[in-house]
């Protein structure tokens, strides 16, 4: 068996940029096979982040603005459209978040509402989002800061000018000064900085770039209103989030008079569903690029396949002797297919470090936008494409090597 | 018993309705340590012949006897093995393989025998052609005398009962040439069985016998009275 890998390596060898370009469509084909598996793990990587950021096993309730029969017709049903409209969902309120929590598989609970105002800190100006929120969300959230401490309730019940900053925004203001203690200007009024984040992971982008203050400071001091956009459930027991999500549907709709689902002002999402939602586009999308990428492996194979029979070709004579000399039939196709499947795994191997070079070109690409991007190349994905294209060369190698096999000796021994 | 004993051998060729006899009938024996030249015009079917004898193809009607064996029974992987372990080839245009060393090229067929001390025969075999000193040349890098010396170490690695060459000269001067035959004289006289095929008498001439072959029959069998022995060379043969 070594002497004949020795034969075939040399064989390869002795045409070098012939059987490099053969690789190259079995390289391309397995480079986008690995780029896709790593960059999808790496994409894995940061979703799960963020569901572990969040806490797994968290609710979201959102208001939402019940569809009449006229904007299902003219817009579809969507919750997004509320501002557009200029309507705004008032009624999720205070009781509802103080109820809630009551239902028996919630922990904790936190609400959330949300507004943009400049922020300022001497010569510097940013327009920041901010994210007002009672002061369980850091119990919840398991975002942790790089410095400082977070507002306690009764600063949130005090409606404190107290200002926790993402990583981003602190930079941006202080560039090196430190923050903590500092007074900066948000909108109209004056905020104490009393911690800044740790970098977060984040697709929105959003979160390293705003300012978290308490839910009354919000409410009234910036916003005017005294409603939520948003309530955020931790619950005991994922398995019963659905369960959980009902309860919290009726309780809802009969704080807010809510007589038919139809009309509800209101969704609840929960981490397992928008999870479900992201796997099933997500291996929609895998499985289109493999798909693509399974083209190019077939006409790499194909490439392969005529190769070869330029190769036995040119060879007749060679084989001719080597029958002649006492090789069987089955001597000659193992060559042949062994030099066919050498060409494969060779371009197979070097398609692999080429996919995981321009996976770890996105990862860098993607850490340097601030995502929390692991760089992997799974396991799996390495023994595929060795496996693939081992396949391929058998596969697009064997009739060219059968046709080998087959010659009449007499005959090859004349070919000149 | 005789090495080879052929009865009644014919071999023809259907191409559609055209029928081509290509030896109508062909009849001898050849004993252990005989020097046969087959010789006769191109057309007369000496190479039909010598390949139906070396296993390369079959008679369609006769008998063909190796070692006492008939050889009709063999089934195509069977006859691939006697190629292998009990003939040796020569050929006009040396086919040795390309880009490959001179000691790979008489490994080959002991790659097919499986044999474990390929390494040793080969020397061996090659010290035998007197080319020790050629062993990691590449076949491209020797003159052609020196590879039909390759091609010879090649045919004897495997210890052949008999050694099949198929114009061994035609691609030679006449130094080389000579060279090449002193050396299948040689081994002639150490015991080989050597089949030569032959168009030319001079060459022919070289061997104890001669089979006169014309139009696919053997015209005469005879032996060689005037025996030209090739010309002692002691620097390019032991």
């Amino acid at each position: 068996m070594f002497a004949v890998l020795k034969q075939s390596l040399r064989a390869l060898s002795a045409n070098k940029a012939r059987t490099t370009l053969t690789t190259l469509g079995i390289v391309i084909g397995i480079a986008t096979v690995i780029l896709v598996l790593s960059a999808g793990a790496g994409f894995r990587s940061l979703i799960d982040a963020q569901v572990a950021a969040f806490g797994s096993n968290t609710l979201f309730i959102e208001t939402r603005v019940p569809a009449t029969t006229k904007q299902r017709a003219a817009s579809g049903d969507n919750a997004y459209n509320q501002g557009a409209l200029g309507v705004v969902i008032n009624t999720l309120k205070d009781r509802d978040l103080q109820e809630i929590k009551k239902i028996p598989n919630v922990v904790n609970d936190y609400a959330m509402v949300t507004g943009q105002a400049v922020a300022s800190y001497r010569d510097n100006q940013k327009n920041a989002l901010f994210y007002g929120s009672t002061a369980e969300r850091f119990e919840i959230d398991k975002h942790t800061l790089k410095a400082g401490r977070f507002y306690t309730a009764a600063e949130d019940v005090g409606a404190a000018q107290v200002a926790v900053l993402g990583s981003s925004l602190a930079k941006n203001l202080f560039n090196q000064d430190d923050p903590l203690g500092k007074l900066i200007r948000y909108g109209t009024l004056n905020f104490q900085v009393i911690g800044v984040y740790k970098p977060q992971g984040d697709i929105t982008g959003v979160a390293n770039d705003a300012v978290y203050i308490p839910m009354n400071t919000a409410q009234h001091k910036m916003l005017g209103i005294d409603h939520f956009s948003f309530v955020i459930v931790q619950v005991a027991d994922i398995k019963r989030a659905d369960e959980t999500a009902n309860q919290i549907k009726l309780l809802l709709r009969s704080n807010h008079d809510i007589l038919s689902p139809e009309k509800d002002d209101f969704i609840v999402q929960t981490q397992a569903e928008a999870l479900a939602t992201f796997n099933t586009i997500f291996g929609g999308i895998t499985i289109l690029l493999i798909a693509i990428a399974a083209i190019s492996l077939i006409v790499g194979g194909v490439g392969i396949m005529n190769i070869m029979y330029v190769v036995v070709t040119e060879r007749t004579a060679e084989i001719g002797l080597k029958k002649a000399i006492g090789a069987t039939n089955k001597d000659i196709l193992r060559e042949f297919l062994t030099e066919a499947v050498l060409v494969t795994v060779l371009g197979g191997i070097l398609g692999i470090m080429l996919g995981a070079l321009l996976g770890y070109v996105v990862s860098i690409i993607a850490t340097a936008a601030g995502l929390e991007w692991a760089f992997v190349v799974p396991f799996n994905a390495i023994a595929l494409a060795v496996a693939v294209s081992a396949t391929i060369g058998i596969g697009f190698g064997v009739l060219p090597a059968r046709s080998a096999a087959r010659l009449d000796p007499i005959e090859a021994l004349r070919y000149e | 018993m005789s090495l080879i004993r052929v009865e009644n051998l014919a071999k023809e060729y259907v191409n559609g309705e055209v029928v081509t006899p290509v030896l109508r009938g062909v009849s001898f024996t050849v004993e252990p340590g005989e020097f046969v030249a087959i010789m006769g015009p191109s057309g007369s079917g000496k190479s039909t012949l010598m390949h139906i004898l070396s296993f390369l193809d079959r008679p369609s009607t006769g008998r063909y006897e190796f070692e006492g064996l008939d050889t009709s029974e063999f089934s195509d992987e069977y006859l691939a093995g006697l190629r292998n372990e009990r003939v040796g080839f020569v050929f006009q245009s040396f086919n040795l393989l390309a880009r490959t060393s001179v000691l790979d090229n008489v490994k080959l067929p002991l790659l097919y025998s499986r044999v474990k001390k390929s390494e040793t025969l080969a020397k061996e075999a090659l010290a035998a052609v007197g080319l020790s000193h050629r062993l990691d040349y590449f076949t491209n890098q020797i003159s052609g005398g020196e590879k039909q010396r390759v091609a010879i170490a090649r045919a004897l690695v495997n210890n052949p009962a008999v050694l099949f060459a198929d114009e061994p000269t035609g691609n030679l001067d006449s130094k080389s040439g000579n060279t090449v035959m002193q050396i299948l004289q040689n081994l002639n006289d150490q015991g080989r069985t050597i089949i030569l095929v032959t168009h030319e008498q001079e060459t022919a001439r070289h061997a104890r016998r001669i089979l006169r072959v014309k139009d696919g029959a053997i015209l005469a069998d005879e032996r060689v009275l005037d025996r030209v022995l090739a010309f002692s060379d002691k620097e390019l043969v032991k």
